[in-house]
């Protein structure tokens, strides 16, 4: 007859081989799944240096140079393209149409025509030549609404527009 | 009767003489039936684990074969790998990251002709994979008795996977390595190229090869692609108008001595070295991995004239206001010294540098002195070799004993030889408020520019750069000009020499450009070896004509990358900031 605690460790001994094995094959298993992913690793590093050339080859000036001159046309920035400070930049003209509305009264008689059209000829586009000319063109502008009554001042810069809103707040 | 015995005579067999041997035990019950017993529950036990791990086996069995629990490609995971292969030598990459060099893996395909079953079909198939290998060729490779023969060296990743896809046993790939220059000729002469094994031959591969070696991460220089693009590109442009022999150039940081870009015309396509470029292919190799820029020496004429006048304001020997008479040509021993272009008068001190003029600088040299001018143009670092993370650089010439008529023709730059590099470096000393800067092409940490030594005082600095100023804006340099960015600058015109003699064809014409003047920036260097005059330039390939419109293009190209913004050139600070007291008032004659 098999003694209790034969069977106990019979138990005992085929739960932990088990168990053993099971985790052994968990082990291997997880080491060939570290080395697979090893492995794809080293693959993709050597894949993104090679990319890397490649894209350092495809984007070289050279390239970018005749793309350019094939699609896009762009020339290096001009100096009278730039603005160097907020002064320089004009506002858009959309904004002190109701504002200044009476001025152009003043300048052209034919009031209900003129608007919001008139204003941004004048305004808005500024000539590539003469970058101030917007920032001169409000002066005259801004003295004559003073003088009438109702309509604050026409901001000259960004900033006095803000520092405007705040104070209307 | 006992078991034992019961066999015995059950055996037909049984030898009738024999008896069985009285000894035999005679099993009883007690003791040794128990003992029997013990034994016969054992073996079961034993057969039953036995039967336990068999029928693992076979459930295991069961499950790889119709389960499908391990596949071919799990198996994969258990080839061990070697660690991840670290590159021989780091990249080299410029200031904004752009790769320069790289190294790239390319394994090398060879064959075991002793394992190749079919040579006919492997190198049919091999023939359609690499077009350009002759079939005969890899036929007789394949079938050769040896067991290791190269197929082809330096395969593109997708040439590998495509012979992987043959799957033609015998056929192995060798893993190498190969430094590849994705911009080729662009930094050919600054970055340099490598050998077999890939050591360094020329350039930063070469100077910073122990470097490269021990470095995991990119090195980087202090070059800008971009700049460099524009700075070859106008060079190319000023060798294709004037026919030039050559060209070179370079554009510095003069606050911190960094090299933004250099380059060095005609080139060399650094993947290649040892190609003929199939452009020109009448341009030998020798002068096409020649640096103008670091290894050549030359007498560089007028731009000399800054350090002159530079020399006598620091040495307090003239002043903005003095005067010195150009009226006539000077005669010392067996030279004259003539003005190209002479006004034939009496010149200020700007006015000397504004018009070029050979017999004031002459003039000026002489009064302060031959002695003081070597140690002057030592302390610029004129007279020793650049210092720069390249090997190719050369020592400069001048005299052993330094005569008067050596201080006059050093004055306009005849006499002394140096490199291109060495005068940028200490032309960026006379304007950047007198401090002199070793030349980088490594990129320093942001805020980390060296002090430098001081060379000259801040006040002839700045004197210099009004000087430098009005020679673009009433002098020889007035084609420099780039509207709203301020250049100053002067030109040279030297002629070469050409056995004992001065040859007066041969011209050596450059420019040195410094912008913006009143807050100096970038220096720009061009120089054109050789130029030959055009319809446009009226005849002239003169500093003034052929390199200093270069630089009114690469300013006027480069200042929107840099970030330099435009100034109105006609206001008054600007006015009032670079205002030559001296002048003030009187009328500025044109060149």
């Amino acid at each position: 007859m098999i003694k209790l605690s034969t069977l106990f460790w019979l138990v005992v001994v085929s739960t932990t081989g088990f168990a053993m094995f099971a985790v052994k094959y968990g082990v291997q298993s997880l080491e060939d799944e570290l080395n697979r992913t090893k492995k794809a690793v080293v693959a993709e590093v050597h894949a993104i240096r090679s990319d890397e050339a490649e894209w350092a080859y495809l984007t070289r000036p050279e390239t970018l140079d005749e793309m350019n001159r094939r699609h896009l046309s762009l020339g290096p920035i001009a100096t009278r393209q730039l603005r160097t400070t907020l002064t320089d930049i004009p506002l858009r003209a959309a904004a002190p149409v109701a504002v200044d509305a009476p001025v152009v009264a003043v300048a052209e008689p034919p009031v209900e025509s003129a608007p919001p059209t008139i204003l941004a000829s004048t305004i808005a586009p500024v000539s590539p030549e003469k970058p101030l000319e917007a920032a001169e063109l409000a002066k005259p502008v801004s003295t004559k609404t003073l003088a009438k009554p109702v309509p604050p001042r026409r901001p000259r810069s960004l900033d006095e527009l803000i520092a405007q809103v705040a104070a209307s707040r | 009767m006992t078991i034992a015995a019961q066999r015995f005579d059950d055996n037909p067999c049984r030898p009738r003489h024999f008896k069985p041997p009285p000894c035999v035990a005679i099993v009883s019950d007690g003791p040794a039936k128990q003992a029997l017993e013990a034994c016969r529950t054992r073996l079961l036990v034993t057969g039953g684990l036995f039967a336990l791990v068999f029928a693992v086996v076979a459930l295991r069995v069961v499950e790889i074969v119709a389960v499908g629990g391990s596949t071919a490609e799990s198996q994969i995971g258990r080839l061990r790998i070697a660690p991840a292969p670290v590159p021989s030598h780091a990249d080299i990459v410029d200031r904004n990251g752009n790769v320069l060099a790289a190294t790239l893996d390319s394994p090398s395909l060879y064959a075991n002709p002793k394992q190749i079953v079919d040579a006919g079909d492997a190198t049919r198939k091999l023939v359609k994979v690499f077009p350009n290998l002759g079939a005969a060729e890899v036929y007789a490779k394949l079938t050769s008795s040896k067991s290791f023969v190269w197929i082809k060296r330096h395969l593109t990743p997708t040439e590998q996977y495509s012979v992987n896809q043959l799957g033609i046993p015998g056929l192995e790939f060798e893993r190498e390595e190969r430094r590849v220059y994705p911009d080729a000729a662009l930094t050919s002469h600054v970055v340099g190229y490598t050998g077999i094994d890939n050591a360094g031959f020329a350039g930063v591969e070469r100077a910073l090869d122990g470097v490269l070696k021990e470095r995991r991460e990119p090195l980087q220089l202090s070059l800008d692609l971009r700049l460099q693009y524009i700075l070859h590109e106008e060079l190319q442009r000023v060798i294709d108008d004037f026919t030039a022999k050559g060209a070179g150039g370079l554009i510095m940081d003069v606050n911190s001595g960094e090299i933004l870009a250099m380059a060095s015309l005609p080139d060399f396509d650094p993947n290649h070295p040892a190609a003929p470029d199939p452009e020109h292919p009448a341009i030998s190799l020798a002068d096409r991995m020649f640096d103008r820029i670091t290894l050549g020496v030359y007498e560089l004429g007028s731009i000399f004239k800054i350090f002159t006048v530079a020399m006598a304001l620091d040495a307090g020997t003239s002043t903005t206001s003095s005067t010195y008479d150009a009226s006539h040509p000077i005669r010392i021993g067996r030279f004259t010294i003539a003005d190209y272009h002479g006004k034939h008068r009496v010149l200020s001190v700007p006015e000397i540098l504004m018009y070029s003029s050979n017999i004031g600088a002459a003039r000026m040299a002489a009064a302060v002195g031959g002695q003081k001018q070597k140690e002057f143009l030592g302390r610029l670092g004129l007279l020793e070799a650049p210092k720069i993370e390249i090997s190719e650089v050369a020592e400069p010439h001048f005299p052993a004993r330094w005569r008067e008529v050596n201080t006059m023709t050093i004055a306009f730059g005849h006499g002394v030889s140096v490199t291109p590099l060495s005068f940028a470096t200490a032309a960026a000393a006379l304007v950047n408020g007198g401090f002199l800067l070793p030349a980088t092409l490594v990129k320093l940490p942001a805020g980390s520019a060296p002090r430098g030594q001081q060379v000259i005082s801040a006040k002839t600095s700045e004197q210099m750069r009004k000087l430098m100023r009005l020679v673009v804006e009433h002098g020889t340099g007035t084609m420099a000009a780039a509207p709203g960015y301020l250049v100053g600058g002067k030109t040279g015109t030297a002629e070469k020499v050409s056995g004992r003699h001065y040859a007066e064809r041969k011209l050596l014409s450059s420019f040195v450009g410094v912008f913006p003047i009143n807050d100096p920036k970038y220096l720009i260097l061009a120089m054109v070896d050789e130029p030959h005059p055009n319809k446009q330039s009226h005849g002239y390939a003169t500093g003034g004509w052929t390199a200093a419109p270069a630089i009114s293009r690469i300013v006027q190209r480069i200042a929107p990358l840099l970030g330099v913004q435009p100034v109105d050139e006609s206001s008054p600070e600007v006015q009032r900031a670079l205002m030559v007291e001296s002048l003030q008032g009187k009328r500025i004659e044109a060149y």
